[in-house]
């Protein structure tokens, strides 16, 4: 990173979908042709200021790193990282439950009582502390995407994924037996920016906060 | 073939001299404020934490220095009646490594102000904050953020609620993070929910001076901080008049890194776009009498391989060489 150049890391995917339409208009609007294009970097409206569009597991690392000056991502996949960033907001748009989610008229109790539980997820750290708390044990089936599939083909007894609407559980025919935990959009930040140069960092800052968070 | 990773770095002509020269200014600077060289050994019998270099030595378990303030606690403990009241050191550290691309090995230079207990440890205190102003200047950096915190504004009201193990330290990540709604979220349906997420907000405020102390009159435990409050706004009167041209002195109140150390003052040198603190200390009481020794200290240290990793990434930062 140059001396001058100021980088914000945005999400692609849901919460890159629900983010970028709530900077329209804003000073830190992404450029609309650049959007379309395939460049990753994008310049938003304040000059010196660009965006880098990341997928949300790698996301973090970059803020970590300090290559992005701040960032915003799921508390979800915040969680699961446990990189060190500064959070200085909840967001609160991208709501969405942790759930443990089983083919329908599979109970939470008969889970539990299975000798061998399998759990597929893309959440193993959450998940353990889950299985902590419980008192349960489970075989951990590691996956990054379309986790739905895994309890379909006996790939695992259950899921352990996000819940937004509940929409693609239900095409899978997959219910939820136990909500685990939530999640919503943060707004992070790399400790060094942010404690070096609160001038240049926390207007910018408070913008994210000012368009992105309710009112 | 083996990944060669970076976590021992070799230092090569220009950085290994830039090494050797920072250590003697350094050094030369303790040495003039009274500060006297003390060299604890590379190699620690006892005390084998789980965040060192382990390895064994015939049967016996050993470890390599991962800490000065630890090592030399150890040795005062061990062979002086009496503390030595201005102790320094320099030399490398071995620590394993949290964040991907810290070094395993670490170049410090730093010093202990050591005190019989009971005495005023005040001036103490500011001793050591003007010793650390000097240093920006001394090391050739354009320009430094000093912040001044205190450990006790964290941990005396999480001990006045009883908030101890796992609960106390989601509340002291949760400051760590900067993330009021993790205090609030840790402390769901607690007795003390409402005063600590009301005491986090006030931490929080912002970073701007001496101002920032105010802060504190709106903390439900503003009353149980006056003391602290005193001791940095009488730290700050007598530093802000003395400040070097180029260096910033802010007030950071929500400094928990190192709470279970730190029971006082803290102290954490910045440079301007710098991704990591490039020195960092404070008062920490209760290291001594955990030895069986009534003694009081608090120190710095200077993080060497953090700033010669800046003056590659940076050079912008740094006068040039004349």
């Amino acid at each position: 990173m140059t001396p001058s150049s100021l980088l914000i890391a945005f999400p692609k995917g849901r919460l890159g979908d629900e983010l970028v339409p709530k900077l329209a208009d804003t000073p830190l609007a992404l450029d609309a042709t650049a959007l379309k294009s395939r460049v990753l970097r994008i310049p938003t409206a304040t000059p010196g200021v660009a965006a880098l569009l990341l997928k949300g597991a790698d996301l973090p690392r970059y803020v970590a790193a300090g290559v992005a000056s701040l960032g915003i991502v799921g508390s979800d996949t915040l969680d699961e990282m446990g990189m060190d960033v500064l959070e200085l907001a909840d967001l609160g748009f991208g709501a969405c439950r942790l759930s443990l989610c089983a083919q329908a008229g599979v109970t939470l109790h008969a889970l539990r009582e299975k000798p061998h539980l399998r759990l597929a997820t893309k959440f193993p750290k959450a998940t353990e502390a889950w299985l902590t708390r419980e008192g349960l044990t489970a075989e951990l089936v590691p996956l990054s995407s379309s986790a739905e599939l895994a309890p379909l083909l006996g790939l695992a007894d259950a899921i352990v994924d996000l819940v937004q609407t509940g929409g693609t559980l239900k095409a899978h025919g997959l219910v939820e037996t136990a909500v685990l935990g939530h999640s919503s959009a943060r707004l992070i930040a790399a400790r060094g920016a942010y404690l070096s140069e609160p001038g240049r960092i926390r207007p910018l800052a408070e913008q994210l906060i000012a368009a992105l968070r309710p009112s | 073939m083996a990944v060669r990773t970076p976590h021992f770095p070799d230092l090569l002509f220009g950085s290994a001299a830039r090494l050797r020269q920072w250590e003697n200014t350094l050094m030369g600077l303790l040495e003039a404020h009274g500060y006297r060289e003390l060299h604890p050994s590379l190699v620690l019998r006892e005390g084998v934490p789980d965040g060192s270099m382990r390895f064994f030595d015939g049967d016996e378990l050993v470890a390599l220095r991962w800490d000065f303030t630890v090592s030399l606690a150890g040795l005062l403990a061990r062979r002086f009646p009496l503390p030595p009241p201005r102790v320094s050191y320099a030399g490398a550290v071995f620590r394993r490594p949290v964040q991907p691309w810290e070094a395993v090995e670490r170049f410090e230079v730093g010093c202990e102000r050591i005190q019989p207990e009971g005495e005023a440890s005040g001036e103490a205190d500011v001793e050591l904050a003007r010793l650390l102003m000097a240093i920006p200047g001394a090391l050739g950096l354009k320009s430094a953020i000093l912040h001044l915190g205190n450990a006790a504004l964290v941990r005396r009201p999480l001990e006045v609620e009883g908030l101890f193990g796992d609960l106390a330290d989601a509340v002291v990540s949760a400051l760590s993070r900067r993330a009021p709604h993790r205090v609030r979220e840790a402390l769901d349906g607690h007795p003390s929910a409402s005063r600590l997420a009301a005491h986090a907000e006030a931490l929080l405020s912002a970073m701007d001076g001496p101002r920032t102390l105010d802060a504190l009159k709106a903390s439900p435990y503003a009353e149980l901080l006056q003391g602290e409050r005193e001791h940095m706004e009488r730290a700050l009167h007598a530093l802000l008049p003395i400040l070097p041209p180029n260096l910033e002195l802010r007030v950071d109140l929500a400094d928990v890194a190192g709470l279970d150390f730190y029971t006082g003052p803290t102290l954490r040198l910045w440079a301007p776009g710098a991704q990591q603190e490039l020195a960092a200390g404070g008062r920490y009481d209760r290291l001594f009498p955990g030895l069986g020794r009534p003694w009081q200290a608090a120190g710095f240290c200077v993080r060497l391989s953090r700033l010669l990793d800046l003056a590659e990434t940076r050079p912008d930062l740094f006068e040039q060489p004349r």
